[in-house]
């Protein structure tokens, strides 16, 4: 046992060398559509379960909404080893954080993080492979606020106000997040059952212009909500009513 | 040159002046219980009871810096363990037979040095309380492990006298309050340290409850909070 002064947890483990090389040229998982909306209480975040390689399906269950703490959630989309490995370094750090210095990390400290562990990642992605874009969702337990962030692959961070989106279907929708807004309002006015079918609208619509992103019937889109008492899991009922009405009006 | 004889002599004064030092220590109590485990004391200015990993807590009597390099080791220790490999596979028993025991042992052997002045009580939070585990680790390195419930207190006398009201007295279906009130009534028998049915003085003096839980049924992901 020795005295050293207080250490990261990037010095800790060693990251980002301990994310380990990728061969260009290596074939690699894609997550793709992603969604942020707030709504009265909190944040809603929406991911279809499709993960790609190349032309392939490669799975139909991913998770790609994965929460770092109790007060903030990512959705991820792209590369899906980087980015759940990643998600994995960043929840640990703030839990070493938190445990080591006795207090918790603040929300800016959190979002630099996630800058960090971005640029981190950035030798992998010059090589055109491991790029991800994670949307995230906070809860500012001091100010009481809540916040969407989405990220380019070099760690820029941008604040976004009431939605965000990532992932190859993400471009296709960009335009409704507006148009919903001018025509039923503020996201952060309306209640979840309602911004919840919102949300299922444009993954579909997603999903029908963008073919790596999984529809809504096959199985069901990941839904979680992050409040001010934590992130659960939206219940397979307001889901699944919410996927019904959705399906019946197209 | 040390001949054998004086290192044993100085080994010897090393545990007496630890074991002085630890007297004054106020006793801390963990109990395994259906809502989680609960770690009790009562503490003066500095905090006593703290979050080691997910599910794991950690309680110490002895010098501060002690306590604080002990506990760092610790969180080190686990939080590389559960990155590098799963949440799941960082144990109690790996921390405390790994990561701290040879650490204190040498430190205790190696005469040149300052001896680390503590007596630690780490608990782990499994399915039910019948799984819950705490580790008790003494200056020397030595450890022993314990189901279900266990103290630390600054006397081995007194360590033994809230064993036996624990064995007694502790049923694992107790709501939070009794296990609480339980604690609090086992903490006074181990702070009465020259067993004269009286609290001492010096401990008493300005302290506060101390309680912490493991929760076993949050659905949040931080499960350590006080209460």
């Amino acid at each position: 046992m020795r005295i050293r002064p207080a250490k990261s947890f990037a010095e800790l483990v060693d990251f980002p060398k301990s994310l380990g090389p990728v061969p260009p040229g290596a074939t690699e998982a894609h997550g793709t559509t992603v969604l942020a909306l707030r709504f009265d209480k909190g944040i809603l975040n929406l991911g279809d379960r499709r993960a790609t390689s190349a032309n392939f399906i490669m799975y139909d269950k991913a998770e790609k909404i994965l929460s770092l703490d109790d007060s903030t959630m990512v959705a991820i989309s792209g590369s899906f080893a980087r980015s759940v490995e990643i998600v994995r370094y960043l929840s640990h750090a703030f839990k070493y954080y938190a445990r080591t210095q006795l207090q918790d990390m603040s929300l800016e400290g959190k979002l630099q993080e996630v800058s960090r562990a971005l640029s981190g990642n950035l030798s992998m992605t010059m090589e055109g492979i491991g790029i991800f874009v994670p949307v995230v969702s906070a809860y500012d337990e001091v100010s009481k606020k809540f916040g969407i962030y989405f990220y380019d692959a070099m760690g820029a961070r941008f604040e976004s106000g009431a939605f965000a989106a990532a992932g190859s279907g993400s471009e296709r929708i960009r335009g409704v997040f507006d148009y919903i807004t001018r025509s039923k309002g503020p996201f952060d006015t309306r209640p979840l059952e309602d911004v919840l079918k919102d949300g299922m609208q444009m993954l579909d619509i997603a999903a029908q212009l963008d073919s790596a992103t999984g529809g809504l019937e096959h199985v069901p889109p990941l839904a979680k909500t992050l409040t001010a008492e934590g992130i659960r899991r939206v219940e397979d009922e307001v889901l699944a009513s919410a996927i019904h009405s959705v399906t019946k009006a197209g | 040159m040390i001949s054998p004889y004086d290192w044993q002599e100085s080994v010897h004064q090393r545990a007496g002046y630890i074991e002085a030092r630890l007297r004054g220590g106020s006793p801390v109590i963990g109990l395994g219980i259906t809502d989680g485990v609960l770690l009790f004391t009562y503490r003066k200015q500095v905090r006593k009871v703290y979050e080691v990993y997910d599910r794991l807590a950690f309680s110490a009597i002895g010098q501060q810096a002690d306590v604080e390099s002990l506990r760092l080791t610790a969180v080190d220790f686990a939080h590389q363990e559960g990155y590098s490999r799963s949440e799941e596979d960082v144990t109690i028993g790996r921390v405390v037979g790994f990561a701290l025991s040879s650490p204190l042992r040498r430190a205790f052997g190696d005469i040149t040095t300052a001896p680390f002045v503590i007596n630690a009580l780490f608990a782990e939070m499994n399915r039910t309380p019948a799984d819950d585990l705490f580790f008790k680790l003494r200056y020397d390195g030595d450890f022993e492990v314990h189901h279900q419930y266990a103290c630390i207190a600054g006397t081995p006398e007194a360590e033994e006298r809230m064993t036996t009201l624990l064995v007694s007295r502790y049923d694992p279906q107790m709501d939070l309050d009794a296990a609480r009130s339980l604690a609090d009534e086992v903490w006074r028998v181990g702070a009465d340290r020259d067993a004269d049915g009286t609290v001492d003085s010096s401990l008493m003096q300005g302290a506060r409850q101390e309680v912490a839980l493991l929760d076993r049924r949050t659905a949040r992901e931080r499960k350590f909070r006080h209460l």
